[in-house]
């Protein structure tokens, strides 16, 4: 496969999985704000996927509709909606004979959904919910497509770990910013809505229910995100995956790039398989999380570095 | 028979040739079918057709992007539902006389690149040739695979009022529009279901696998599974959707220029798994940015050392470099000299008659008649810098003579041929307007092959004959009858 194609599949991928994550942030994030008596802050929000220092998510951070079309439609947002599925239906049109054609009509769709122009109105005047439900929909196409269309080869690899480590930053940059408020506001530690929202906008609101009985708990909160192998959006299950992924790489002429990548993804996958939530809190879990969120850059760089001849 | 009441509205233009109707006021026999179909759909359906045709080329991304203040915006090419229909007998003959023309113009690019027997014998005079900016001295005495230059051809054809075919241009070089063929059938099949069949229309699926036969054949090396790619400029080429299109097909590497590198006069191509050689190179970047090392050194779409390569006879280049000189405007009017001095046969197809402006008689008669004229560039294309003589203000031709003076061998000039009409849907009624016809044609080692079908051009605007998708152009489905 050649490299740029890889490069492609590695990044559209991973910018489905953002948009995906972002959506759901978004949509969970709005419906809280509709049922809070104090003002609603998506300050966290901001920061985790637009980037924005405090004094441009200040202007912003309150007035929930200006928020919602900054990160949805925003055109001067690079991390906007809009701007990442354009980047991502680039991706796939540099690499249009290699995916089906389901698959790039699919794409293709969610293009135009957003950037259509009702849609931004709609946004603005109608129930936001509505809006960002039809755009969770269309990435569930999207990974129902790639799921019965795409043929499991090399191309589905690099997809596949695009999106494996997307979603272990997210979750590790989710955590932490969530789990630093509570530094400022410790009154947060106890309050249930609070875990209630960032599980649900992980979607695992259904399986902390189902494993812890005590009610709410950080520690647990903590448990299920890194640990879980289970629950499909922890650490541990996406970067098992991405390792998974890597595997399939091995190819007997570029025998020296997949050694040294290999023992780069065991030996993180190992750093938290071997953690318990009492090894992290030890350790500080703040310190713990920049690690694994360094090291997962790191498995990034190096497909750059040794698949993707990006010199 | 009931005609039915799109085609009792329908006027034909004075002095046109019209594809459909006939002189005596009737429906032309092989356009029976389609009118009495179209007859039982109220004007609200065939509207829903048309509404359906944009929506299937847009999610299917057949669009070609318009950049505007900084954001694109998705355009399709604009696509007239009813079916342009070509008889088996005038089929047969445009294939007979294409076949002609092209065997010609092939020899006459070996001849150019080697001896130059034509013009030591004083058919085409040399400074025509060398005066061309599309003349490469990089392929004199070049050995090409099979003495095969123009692997891919599109010869635009047009009718005059009597419904005589002219060849407007040859188009050697890369060109495009073969994907609106394969989809614009693709589309007529979901219009109007069943439809085809009824009518005998020859397919057109074969082009691909053609054109994929030809290519493997040109290998330099001798393998069983040689690598082929389809070089592209890259996303933002107005014809990238073809590039995929025809990549997807054929099944093979869709690359850029970034994705080639040349080691020892050797190509590769770069992969996950290393670097993998490369034999056979359908490129679709023009002459002028396929090595930087040879021709523009700022081009970024090309290789560099790719020249070098193929005259090593390590790659196989697809359209050959230089293939420009035989389509040049000023060339073209040599053509039927080369079909007499190369085959000893009279031309089947037409050319228009065409006065080269660097000759200062044929200048001044053009200059003095230029209200019937059409000019052009003889290395213009798509439409740009034409001078429509019939449609110019007295300051328009003004202008455009002082800029014929600066350097006339780069105009030709050319009586207004009026092209054919056909009929066209446009708000709930049928009109006319104006039509070319390209067919494709594929030369390789086993012969000329052309798919029975074509890319239909259509000047959408009333009384335009310029079909230029660039100047407002459309297409239709091109349908051949067995």
């Amino acid at each position: 496969m050649l490299s740029r194609v890889a490069a492609s599949f590695y990044w559209l991928s991973r910018y489905i999985e953002r948009s995906d994550g972002m959506l759901r942030m978004l949509k969970i994030n709005y419906a809280s704000s509709q049922d809070t008596v104090q003002e609603f802050t998506w300050e966290p929000v901001m920061r985790i996927f637009a980037g924005l220092d405090a004094v441009e998510a200040e202007k912003l951070e309150n007035d929930s509709r200006s928020v919602l079309k900054y990160m949805v439609t925003g055109k001067s947002n690079p991390n906007s909606i809009l701007n990442i599925i354009t980047l991502a239906r680039e991706n796939a049109r540099g690499v249009q004979e290699h995916i089906t054609k389901d698959l790039w009509q699919c794409l293709n769709e969610y293009y135009h959904t957003v950037k259509d122009v009702r849609l931004e109105r709609a946004l603005h005047r109608e129930d936001p919910i509505g809006v960002l439900d039809v755009l969770i929909k269309q990435v569930m196409l999207y990974y129902g497509t790639v799921e019965i269309t795409m043929e499991r080869g090399e191309g589905r690899a690099f997809m596949n770990i695009g999106k494996y480590l997307e979603r272990a930053i997210q979750s590790v940059d989710i955590l932490d910013t969530k789990f630093s408020s509570i530094s400022d506001n410790p009154d947060l530690l106890t309050d249930t809505t609070y875990w209630k929202h960032l599980l649900l906008s992980l979607g695992g609101y259904e399986l902390y229910l189902k494993t812890y009985r005590e009610g709410f708990e950080a520690e647990n909160v903590l448990e299920q995100v890194v640990l879980n192998n289970d629950f499909p959006r922890s650490v541990i299950y996406s970067v098992n995956n991405i390792q998974r992924y890597f595997d399939r790489l091995k190819n007997d002429s570029n025998a020296d790039d997949y050694r040294e990548m290999s023992f780069q993804i065991g030996r993180l996958q190992s750093r938290i398989k071997y953690s318990s939530v009492k090894s992290i809190k030890q350790e500080g879990l703040h310190l713990f999380l920049t690690q694994i969120r360094s090291e997962l850059y790191g498995v990034g760089n190096s497909l750059n570095q040794h698949y993707f001849a990006n010199s | 028979m009931e005609e039915s009441a799109y085609f009792d509205k329908y006027s034909p233009i004075n002095n046109v040739w019209d594809e459909m109707y006939g002189l005596d006021a009737n429906v032309r026999e092989h356009y029976r079918k389609v009118i009495d179909y179209i007859s039982k759909e109220s004007a609200d359906d065939l509207n829903k057709k048309e509404e359906l045709a944009k929506r299937l080329f847009m999610s299917q991304g057949i669009t070609f992007t318009v950049y505007n203040s900084g954001e694109g915006i998705e355009k399709i090419f604009p696509f007239d539902i009813i079916p342009r229909i070509i008889t088996a007998d005038e089929w047969a003959f445009v294939e007979r006389g294409i076949k002609q023309r092209l065997n010609a113009l092939n020899l006459f690019l070996k001849d150019i690149y080697h001896n130059q027997f034509i013009v030591k014998d004083g058919i085409v005079p040399i400074d025509i040739i060398y005066s061309c900016p599309h003349f490469l001295r990089e392929m004199y005495q070049l050995q090409v695979p099979y003495d095969i230059y123009v692997h891919i051809s599109g010869i635009d054809l047009i009718r005059d009022e009597d419904g005589t075919f002219y060849v407007l241009e040859d188009n050697l070089r890369t060109p495009s529009g073969v994907s609106y063929m394969l989809e614009n059938r693709e589309i007529t099949k979901r219009l109007f279901p069943d439809l085809l069949p009824q009518c005998s229309v020859r397919s057109v699926t074969e082009y691909p696998s053609i054109l994929y036969k030809n290519l493997l054949a040109l290998s330099p090396r001798q393998i069983h599974n040689p690598t082929i790619v389809l070089l592209t400029p890259g996303i933002y080429n107005s014809a990238y959707f073809e590039h995929t299109t025809l990549a997807r097909l054929m099944g093979v590497e869709l690359v850029e220029g970034r994705d080639l590198v040349v080691n020892n006069h050797k190509v590769y191509m770069k992969t996950t798994t290393g670097l993998q050689q490369v034999d056979v190179i359908y490129r679709r970047v023009d002459d002028e940015f396929l090595d930087p090392l040879v021709f523009n050194p700022e081009s970024m779409l090309g290789v560099a050392g790719l020249m070098g390569a193929y005259r090593k006879g390590n790659v196989a280049i697809v359209n050959a470099t230089g293939t420009g000189v035989a389509d040049d405007k000023a060339v073209y009017a040599y053509v039927p000299d080369m079909i007499r001095y190369y085959l000893n046969e009279e031309p089947i197809l037409k050319n228009v008659p065409t006065h080269q402006l660097g000759n200062p008689d044929e200048r001044e008669m053009v200059f003095k008649n230029l209200n019937n004229m059409v000019v052009k560039k003889t290395n213009g294309s798509g439409g740009y810098g034409m001078l429509m003589g019939h449609a110019a203000s007295e300051q328009e031709i003004d202008d455009y003579k002082k800029e014929i003076l600066k350097d006339p061998r780069n105009f030709i000039a050319q009586p207004t041929i009026s092209l054919s009409a056909a009929p066209c849907y446009m708000q709930g009624e049928l009109k006319p307007r104006r039509v070319d016809l390209r067919p494709y044609a594929l030369y390789g080692p086993d012969g000329i092959e052309i798919v029975p079908g074509g890319l239909t051009r259509v000047a959408l605007k009333e009384g335009s004959l310029v079909v230029n998708s660039s100047q407002g152009g459309g297409s239709k489905d091109t349908w051949v009858l067995a």
